[in-house]
C-alpha cells in the first residue's frame, strides 16, 4: 500500500501546488517540499507491498522490491532534497504552481517506472515522467529554447515509442507484459527468434540514459531546465534508463556465457566507453557552467552503461553504485551551478569567477562534488570507478575498452578542474563584491548530497548492501561485499577505510603544521597582489586566465572536434523538414487537381483490382 | 590498524623519512649532474636540504587564501598517503605499512590528488601564468598516463593480479624481471616517466622562460618548502613505483635477512632508482621543449603503441 | 414512450423544416430549438442504447414495407455506440455554439442552425439504415448541407473551399450511384443485409467494381488520400462548430459507412490490404503536411485526417481488439479534435489571426481555455493517462498480436511528427512571449460548460475506460458478426 501512498502525495501535491501558487506564491514551493518529503518519508516508514489491478483487460503490477526500492529511493531522495533546494531557488518567478505541479508529477512518474513489474505500467509512467519533464525543460522562456525542448522530446518520442513497438509486438507473441513471465519465457533474449524486442526496448533505454548517438538532447536541454529540476533530471531520470537495461538484460547475464553476451558487452560497452570518452571532450571545451555539467552527465552515465554492460558482479555492483553516486554528486554539482547562477546571474566562465570567498560552502560542495566525480580517493566516486575497471580488467577482459575508458576518466580531471576554477577560483569581479553565500535552504540540500560523497568513501558498504540485495532480486549474482574493503576476483584488495583514515590524518597533521608554523609570519593577500613584473591589476583588471583554457589540449585533439554528432541530427531534421514541405505540396489547393487524382486513383484501382482485393 | 600500532607509527615515519632524504639527494644530485654537463661546478649535493632550511625559515610568507594555504598539505598528503601503499623492499625486509590494502588501480588515482590539490592552490592565487600552467599540466596529464595505464593494463593481466606486492613476489620468486617479461609495457611507462618528472621535453608547465615559472610562481616560504618536500617524496614514488613494477624491486629476504638485509636492500633500491632516475635527467639535459599540444600528441603516439603492443605482447604471452 | 430509430432521425428533420416557421414567432427560436432536438435525441439514443445491449439489435421497418423490400432502420451495438457518440457529440456542440455569432442577425444564425441539424440528422440516417440507397439518401444530404456549412461565411476562402468541397463531394455521389447501380443490378436487392447474403454469388469482376466506387466515395467523405483535398479547406473555413462537427459527426458517419460496407456487404479480408495501406498513406501525408502548417485550424484539419487515417488502418487490421480500438479511436477523435477545434477557435476569435504564430503566449489572456487545449493535443498524441493513450495502444497491440511489425514502426513514427507540432503549439501558447495584442472575447458560458465537459470526458476516459469498454467490446464483436446482422434483419421478414 506504501506505493499508493507515494504516489498519491505526490499527485496531490502537484495538484496542491498548482491551486496554491493562485492564491499566495509563497506557499507553492513549501507545499511542494512537503509533498516531497512526504513521499519520501511513505516510502521510508510504509510498507511497500505489492498492488495490482486490472484496465482495459491488462494487468498492472506494481512491486517494490529490493531493486525497485534502490531505484525509488535515488528518485525519492533527490528529489526531495532538490525540492527543499528549490524552495529558495525558485523565489519571485513566475508560474511557480505549474513549475512544481511538473515536478511532482515527474517524480511520481519516475517512482512508478522504478515500481513497475510490467511493461504497460513501465511505459505509462514512462511517458508520464516524460512529458511532465518536457513541460519543464521549455519553462526557461521559448525562443531559442523551443529547438532544444522540441529535440528532447523528439529523441525521447523516438525511445519510447522503440519501447512501445517492443511492448506490443511482446504482447502479441507472449501474451503477457509481467516482466517476470517475458522473462521466463526469454523474451528479452537475442536468441529467441524476436531479437528486435530486445533491441527495441534498449534503444528506449538508450536514449534517456543518453548514449552515443542519441545523447545530443542532454546537452540541449539539461542546461536551459531550471536547475534544481536538472539535478532531478540528470541525476535520477536518466537512472531510469539504467533500470530498463539491467531488466532486459538479466535474461542474457544469468546465461553468464554466450554469443548474447558477448555482443552485448561489445556493443554496448564501446558506446557506453564512447560516449565518455566523446562526452567528456565536448566537456572540456565548455565556457559555461551548466553546458559543462550536461556533457558531464552524458560521461558519467556512459561509464555507467559500460558497467552495466558487463553483466558481472563487480560490473552491475559498478554500475549500481555509480547511479547512486552519480545521482548525489551531479545533483549536488546542478544545485551548486544553480546557487552560482542565482546569486551572480551567470555561470559563464568567462563572465563570473572568484567566488570562493563569498560563497564558501558552495565551494565545499563543488569540492566535494568534483572529487568524487573524478574518482579519486578517498570520496565515494573512487570506489565505483575501482569496481569498474576491476570488472574491465578481471572479468571481462576488455582491455582496450579500459583505456578509452580511462582516457575519458583522465581528461575528466580536466574539466573538474575547470568547473571550480571557472566559478571559484581566479580572480573576483569587481561588481561581484555585493554577492553572498546563498540561504540555508539551498546549502542544506547540497551539502547532504556531499556527505553521501563523504560517507560512502570509506563504508562504500552501506551502498553494497542494498545494491547487493537489488542484484539478488532478479537473480543476478552479487557475491559478499565488506563494508570497507574492496576486491576483485584475484583476491586483491583496496582497504578504503585504512586509506580515507591515513588521508584524513595526514592531512589535518599537515595542515595543523603548516597552519602554525610561521603563522606571524603568514600574510593573507587578495588574488589581485600577484607577482606579475611588478604590475598590480587595478581592482576593475580581471586577469584570470578564462579564455581558451584548454587550447593546448584541444588542439592535441584537434580534428575530432570538428565534427558533431548535433551537427549530423540538426542536418536529418532540417533534410526531414525539407521532405514534409515536399510532401505537403501534394494538396495543391487546386480543386481540378483534387478531381484528378480521384480520377487517377479510380483509373488505377480498377487497373490493378485483381492484387488488391 | 591492527596490531602494535607503535610500531606501525614507527615504520610510517622511517619510510616517510627514508623517502624524503632519498628524494632531496637525488634532486640535488640532478642539479649537480646538470651542471656538471653544462661544465659548471653546481651546487652541492645536500643543497636541496639547504634551501629547504632556508625556505622554511623565511620570515614572511604570502598565501592568497584557504586552497592555496592548503595545497602544499594536499601534496605532501598525496605523496605520503602513495608511498605508504608501495613495498619499498621486498618480503618483510621493510616495514609493509599499508602495501597489502590498496592495489595498482588504486595507487594510479591516488597520485592525482597532489595534482589537483596543487592546481586549486594555484587557481586561487589569481596568477593567470599559474593558471596556465594548470592548464598546460592537466592536458599533459591526459598525454603520459595513458602509456602508463597501458602498461600496467599490460602487466595486470598478463600476471593476472593488481596487487603490487604480488607482482614483486612474481619477479623475487622467479628472479625475472618484468621489464623482461613485458619489454613493450617497460618501455611504455618510461616514458611515460618522463612526462611525470616533467623535465624537458615536457616541462613546458613551469618553463620560467615562458610563464614565469608556471604554476609555482606565487608559492614562496613555508609553502614552497612545503611543496619541495612533497616533491621529493612523490619523486622517490615515482621511481620505486617504477622499480618494483618492473626492474624487480630491491633485497633479497631469501638470501638476507636482518639488518644486513635491510642495509643491502636498501642500496640495491638506491642504485636501482638512481639509475632509472637519469634516465629522465639526462635526456632533460639534452632536450628543448615541446609545445603542451606536441607534448600530447607525442605520447599517443609510440608509447601508446608501445602500451597497445604491451597488452598484445600480454595476452599471447604463455 | 415509445421510442424507435427514426425519431433519432425525424426529429431534427422535422425541426429543421419548421424552424423557419417557429422563427416568426420567437426571435431566438433558430438557437433554442436544435438544443431542445438534440437533447431529445440524445436521451431517445441513451434508451435505444441501453436497449440494444440488453435485448440485441433492433430493426425497424418504416412504413410498414418489410425487408428486404422495404427501408428499415438497423441498430446493431456497433451503430449504436456511434449514434450515441453523434447525438452526444451534436449537443455540445449545439451548446457550444449557443452564443455563436451573437452579432449575426437573426436569418443568418437560422440557416447555420438548420444546416447543423440536417447535417446531424443524415449522420444519424447514415449510421442508421439498413438500406443501401437510402444511406445514398443520407449521403446527399449530409455532404450538401456540409458543403453549405463550409461557405457559410460568404467570403472568397469559404467559396473556394466550398468549391471544391463539392467538386469532390459531386464525384463521390456519382461513383456511390455507380456502385450502387451495379450491386443493385447483380444482388437484385438494395437491402444491406440481402445484398450482404447474395454478395458471394456475384461475379468477382463486377463485385470488386462496385467495391472500388463505393470505396472511393464514402472514402472521400472519410477523408481517405488522395480523395481528401477537400478537407483541410473544409476544416478551416467553416465555423468552428461545423469544423468540430465535421470530426465529430459527419466523419463518424463516413468511416461508418465505410465499415459497414467493408464488412457487412463485403468480406473483411477483401479490404483488410487496402484499408491499411490507404489508411497508411492517409495518415501519413496527412501529418507530414500538418508539420508544415502555419495556420491552426489547417493543422487541426490535417490532423484530423491523419487520425482517420488511423482509424481506417484499425478497420484494416480487423481482429476484434483493433475494431475496438478503431471504435475507442472515433470515440477520442470525435471528442478531443471538436475540443480543440472549440477551444482553437476561441484563440482566433480573439486574436483576429489564423496564424499559429499569433498564438504566442496567448495563456496569460484565456488560461483556462490554454489549459484545455493543452489537455487536447498531449490527449490526441496519445500521452497517458489521457484517452487518447489506450485507443492509440489497443490498435498498436492489434497489430503486435499480428506482428505487424513495419506499421508498428510506421504509425508510431508518424505519432513522432505529430507529437512534435502539437508540442510546438503548446509551447507557443505558454512560453512564448507575445506578439499581437488580442481582444478579450471570454469565452461564454455555454461554450465553457461544452469544453469542460469534453475534457472531463478526456480525463475521465483515460483513468477508467472500463467504464465504455464492455460497450465497445460488444460492439466490435458484432461488427465482425456478419450472419447476425443478415439474420437480424431478414428474419424480420
Amino acid at each position: 500500500m506504501g506505493i499508493i501512498y507515494v504516489l498519491g502525495i505526490l499527485i496531490i501535491g502537484a495538484l496542491a501546488a498548482f491551486f496554491v501558487d493562485d492564491l499566495n506564491r509563497k506557499w507553492t514551493g513549501p507545499v511542494a517540499m512537503l509533498a516531497g518529503f512526504g513521499a519520501a518519508a511513505a516510502f521510508a516508514f510504509l510498507p511497500g507491498g505489492i498492488v495490482r489491478w486490472r484496465i482495459l483487460g491488462f494487468s498492472m503490477h506494481w512491486e517494490t522490491d529490493a531493486l525497485a526500492g534502490f531505484f525509488a529511493w535515488i528518485v525519492l531522495g533527490l528529489s526531495a532534497l532538490a525540492l527543499m533546494y528549490s524552495v529558495k531557488y525558485m523565489e519571485g518567478k513566475a508560474r511557480q504552481g505549474y513549475f512544481y505541479a511538473s515536478f511532482l508529477t515527474s517524480v511520481a512518474g519516475m517512482f512508478g517506472v522504478a515500481v513497475s513489474k510490467d511493461l504497460l505500467s513501465f511505459f505509462i509512467f514512462w511517458e508520464i515522467m516524460t512529458w511532465t519533464s518536457f513541460l519543464l525543460a521549455i519553462y526557461n522562456a521559448y525562443y531559442g529554447v523551443e529547438t532544444k525542448g522540441i529535440k528532447y522530446i523528439i529523441f525521447s518520442a523516438i525511445g519510447a515509442y522503440a519501447m512501445l513497438t517492443a511492448i506490443v509486438l511482446a504482447l502479441g507473441q507472449y501474451h503477457s507484459l509481467e516482466f517476470s513471465d517475458l522473462m521466463a519465457a526469454g523474451a528479452f533474449r537475442f536468441s529467441s527468434g524476436n531479437w528486435y524486442i530486445p533491441v527495441l526496448l534498449l534503444l528506449g533505454f538508450a536514449v534517456k540514459a543518453a548514449v552515443l548517438p542519441l545523447h545530443v538532447w542532454a546537452p540541449a536541454v539539461y542546461p536551459k531546465t531550471p536547475m534544481s529540476f536538472t539535478a532531478v533530471f540528470s541525476g535520477a531520470m536518466s537512472k531510469m534508463g539504467i533500470l530498463g537495461m539491467l531488466l532486459i538484460l538479466t535474461g542474457i547475464f544469468r546465461s553468464a556465457t554466450g554469443w548474447e553476451l558477448t555482443l552485448v558487452r561489445w556493443v554496448l560497452g564501446w558506446l557506453g566507453g564512447l560516449t565518455a570518452a566523446w562526452a567528456t571532450l565536448q566537456a572540456i571545451r565548455q565556457n559555461d557552467a551548466k553546458d559543462l555539467l550536461a556533457w558531464s552527465s552524458v560521461a558519467q552515465l556512459g561509464y555507467i552503461v559500460t558497467a552495466v554492460s558487463t553483466g558481472t558482479r563487480l560490473g552491475l555492483m559498478a554500475a549500481l553504485y555509480l547511479a547512486l553516486l552519480h545521482a548525489a554528486f551531479k545533483g549536488s554539482l546542478f544545485m551548486v551551478a544553480g546557487a552560482v547562477e542565482k546569486q551572480a546571474g551567470t555561470t559563464d566562465f568567462r563572465r563570473i569567477s572568484g567566488l570562493i570567498k563569498r560563497m564558501p560552502w558552495t565551494f565545499l560542495t563543488a569540492l566535494i562534488a568534483i572529487i568524487s566525480l573524478a574518482g579519486i580517493p578517498p570520496l565515494g566516486g573512487f570506489v565505483g570507478k575501482w569496481l569498474l575497471y576491476e570488472s574491465l580488467i578481471s572479468e571481462t577482459h576488455a582491455y582496450f575498452l579500459v583505456i578509452l575508458i580511462f582516457f575519458a576518466s583522465t581528461s575528466a580531471f580536466l574539466y573538474s578542474y575547470r568547473f571550480l576554477f571557472g566559478l571559484f577560483l581566479g580572480q573576483e569581479e569587481e561588481e561581484a563584491k555585493q554577492i553572498t553565500e546563498v540561504s540555508w535552504w539551498m546549502l542544506i540540500p547540497m551539502l547532504a548530497l556531499s556527505a553521501v560523497s563523504v560517507v560512502t568513501g570509506m563504508y562504500p558498504g552501506l551502498i553494497f548492501r542494498p545494491a547487493a540485495r537489488a542484484l539478488e532480486s532478479i537473480g543476478l549474482p552479487a557475491g559478499q561485499w565488506d563494508m570497507s574493503i574492496l576486491s576483485n576476483v584475484w583476491g586483491n584488495q583496496t582497504d578504503v577505510f585504512t586509506v580515507g583514515s591515513t588521508v584524513g590524518i595526514l592531512f589535518v597533521l599537515w595542515a595543523l603544521f603548516i597552519t602554525f608554523k610561521g603563522k606571524k609570519n603568514t600574510r593573507w593577500l587578495t588574488t589581485k597582489e600577484i607577482s606579475t613584473s611588478g604590475e598590480i591589476p587595478a581592482p576593475e583588471d580581471n586577469c584570470t586566465f578564462q579564455r581558451g583554457f584548454f587550447q593546448p589540449f584541444e588542439r592535441a585533439v584537434g580534428r575530432l572536434y570538428r565534427s558533431s554528432m548535433d551537427q549530423l541530427w540538426e542536418d536529418i531534421g532540417a533534410a526531414l523538414e525539407a521532405f514534409f514541405g515536399f510532401i505537403r505540396k501534394i494538396y495543391t489547393g487546386n480543386a481540378q487537381t483534387y478531381a484528378m487524382y480521384v480520377i487517377i486513383f479510380v483509373v488505377l484501382l480498377i487497373l490493378f483490382r485483381n492484387y488488391i482485393f | 590498524m591492527t596490531g602494535n600500532w607503535l610500531i606501525e607509527l614507527t615504520g610510517i615515519v622511517l619510510t616517510a623519512l627514508l623517502a624524503f632524504t632519498v628524494g632531496m639527494f637525488y634532486g640535488g644530485l640532478r642539479r649537480k649532474v646538470i651542471a656538471r654537463a653544462q661544465n659548471r661546478v653546481g651546487p652541492p649535493v645536500y643543497q636541496n636540504f639547504l634551501d629547504l632550511l632556508k625556505l622554511q625559515g623565511k620570515t614572511t610568507n604570502v598565501t592568497h587564501g584557504l586552497m592555496t594555504h592548503l595545497a602544499p598539505v594536499w601534496v605532501l598528503v598525496a605523496a605520503i598517503t602513495a608511498l605508504l601503499f608501495i613495498p619499498v623492499l621486498h618480503g618483510g625486509l621493510w616495514f609493509p605499512n599499508f602495501t597489502f590494502k590498496g592495489d595498482l588501480i588504486f595507487l594510479l588515482y591516488l597520485m592525482v590528488m597532489g595534482s589537483l590539490g596543487m592546481a586549486l592552490g594555484v587557481g586561487e592565487t589569481g596568477n593567470p601564468n599559474g593558471a596556465i600552467g594548470v592548464s598546460r599540466g592537466l592536458s599533459l596529464i591526459t598525454g603520459y598516463e595513458i602509456p602508463f595505464v597501458l602498461s600496467l593494463v599490460a602487466i595486470m593481466i598478463q600476471f593476472h593480479t593488481t596487487s603490487l606486492t604480488d607482482l614483486m613476489h612474481y619477479q623475487q620468486a622467479t628472479g625475472h624481471w618484468i621489464a623482461r617479461e613485458n619489454p613493450f609495457a617497460f618501455l611504455a611507462a618510461l616514458f611515460s616517466v618522463l612526462g611525470m618528472f616533467h623535465y624537458s621535453p615536457f616541462d613546458i608547465i613551469g618553463a620560467p622562460a615562458e610563464l614565469a615559472s608556471g604554476p609555482m610562481s606565487e608559492f614562496g616560504g613555508k609553502y614552497l618548502g612545503s611543496l619541495m618536500t612533497g616533491g621529493s617524496i612523490f619523486a622517490f614514488v615515482k621511481l620505486v613505483l617504477i622499480t618494483d613494477l618492473f626492474l624487480g624491486g630491491a633485497g633479497h629476504p631469501d638470501a638476507y635477512t636482518g639488518a644486513a638485509g635491510v642495509l643491502l636492500g636498501l642500496v640495491e633500491l638506491v642504485i636501482k632508482t638512481f639509475l632509472l632516475y637519469m634516465i629522465p635527467v639526462s635526456i632533460g639535459i639534452v632536450m628543448p621543449r615541446f609545445r603542451t599540444e606536441q607534448a600530447v600528441r607525442f605520447f599517443w603516439r609510440w608509447p601508446l603503441l608501445f602500451g597497445a603492443l604491451g597488452i598484445i605482447w600480454a595476452v599471447f604471452w604463455k | 414512450m415509445v421510442v424507435s430509430p427514426v425519431h433519432l432521425i425525424a426529429a431534427p428533420l422535422a425541426a429543421a423544416f419548421l424552424i423557419p416557421l417557429l422563427n416568426k414567432l420567437y426571435r431566438d427560436a433558430a438557437r433554442v430549438v436544435p438544443g431542445v432536438v438534440f437533447l431529445y435525441n440524445l436521451s431517445v439514443s441513451w434508451i435505444l442504447v441501453n436497449r440494444v445491449f440488453r435485448s440485441g439489435p433492433i430493426v425497424e421497418v418504416i412504413a410498414g414495407w418489410k425487408p428486404p423490400f422495404g427501408i428499415n432502420l438497423v441498430m446493431t451495438p456497433f451503430s449504436a455506440v456511434l449514434v450515441m457518440l453523434v447525438s452526444f457529440m451534436a449537443f455540445v456542440i449545439w451548446l457550444y455554439g449557443f452564443r455563436f455569432k451573437r452579432s449575426l442577425k437573426g436569418g443568418v444564425v437560422m440557416y447555420y442552425e438548420i444546416l447543423q441539424m440536417m447535417m446531424a440528422a443524415g449522420s444519424l440516417g447514415i449510421i442508421l439504415t439498413g438500406d443501401l440507397f437510402n444511406m445514398f439518401v443520407f449521403v446527399e444530404i449530409t455532404g450538401i448541407t456540409a458543403i453549405a456549412l463550409t461557405a457559410f461565411y460568404r467570403d472568397r476562402d469559404g467559396a473556394e473551399a466550398g468549391f471544391k468541397y463539392m467538386l469532390l463531394g459531386s464525384m463521390a455521389s456519382v461513383f456511390l450511384l455507380l456502385g450502387i447501380l451495379l450491386i443493385y443490378t447483380q444482388t437484385g436487392s438494395l437491402n444491406m443485409a440481402q445484398i450482404a447474403e447474395r454478395m458471394p454469388a456475384v461475379a468477382t469482376g463486377v463485385k470488386v467494381t462496385a467495391l472500388i466506387f463505393l470505396l472511393i466515395s464514402l472514402g472521400t467523405e472519410a477523408e481517405m488520400f488522395p480523395l481528401n483535398g477537400w478537407a483541410p479547406d473544409a476544416y478551416s473555413q467553416a465555423p468552428s462548430p461545423t469544423s468540430a462537427a465535421f470530426a465529430a459527426v459527419l466523419g463518424v458517419a463516413a468511416i461508418y459507412a465505410l465499415a459497414r460496407v467493408g464488412f457487412t456487404l463485403y468480406d473483411h479480408g477483401t479490404v483488410s490490404g487496402f484499408l491499411i495501406a490507404m489508411g497508411f498513406l492517409t495518415m501519413l501525408f496527412a501529418e507530414m503536411a500538418a508539420i508544415t502548417q502555419t495556420n491552426l485550424k489547417r493543422m487541426l484539419a490535417y490532423s484530423s485526417m491523419g487520425q482517420m487515417g488511423l482509424a481506417m488502418i484499425a478497420f484494416g487490421i480487423g481482429s476484434e481488439a483493433a475494431l475496438f480500438g478503431a471504435l475507442f479511436l472515433i470515440i477520442n477523435h470525435a471528442i478531443i479534435k471538436s475540443l480543440l477545434f472549440m477551444t482553437g477557435s476561441y484563440f482566433i476569435y480573439n486574436l483576429n489571426d489564423k496564424r499559429l504564430r499569433a498564438l504566442n503566449g496567448i495563456h496569460k489572456r484565456l488560461p483556462y481555455v490554454s489549459f484545455l487545449f493543452a489537455l487536447g493535443a498531449l490527449a490526441i498524441v496519445g500521452f497517458p493517462p489521457f484517452s487518447g493513450f489506450w485507443s492509440k495502444f489497443y490498435i498498436l497491440t492489434a497489430a503486435g498480436a499480428k506482428q505487424m511489425m513495419p506499421l508498428i514502426i510506421g504509425i508510431l513514427a508518424v505519432t513522432v511528427i505529430e507529437m512534435t507540432y502539437y508540442l510546438r503549439v503548446i509551447g507557443r501558447i505558454y512560453f512564448a512571449k507575445e506578439e499581437s495584442e488580442p481582444a478579450s472575447h471570454k469565452p461564454s458560458i455555454q461554450a465553457l460548460v461544452a469544453m469542460t465537459s469534453l475534457a472531463v470526458l478526456i480525463i475521465v476516459l483515460g483513468l477508467y475506460p472500463d467504464l465504455i469498454a464492455g460497450f465497445l467490446h460488444r460492439a466490435s464483436m458484432f461488427l465482425l458478426d456478419k450472419q447476425t446482422y443478415i439474420q437480424t434483419v431478414l428474419h424480420l421478414s
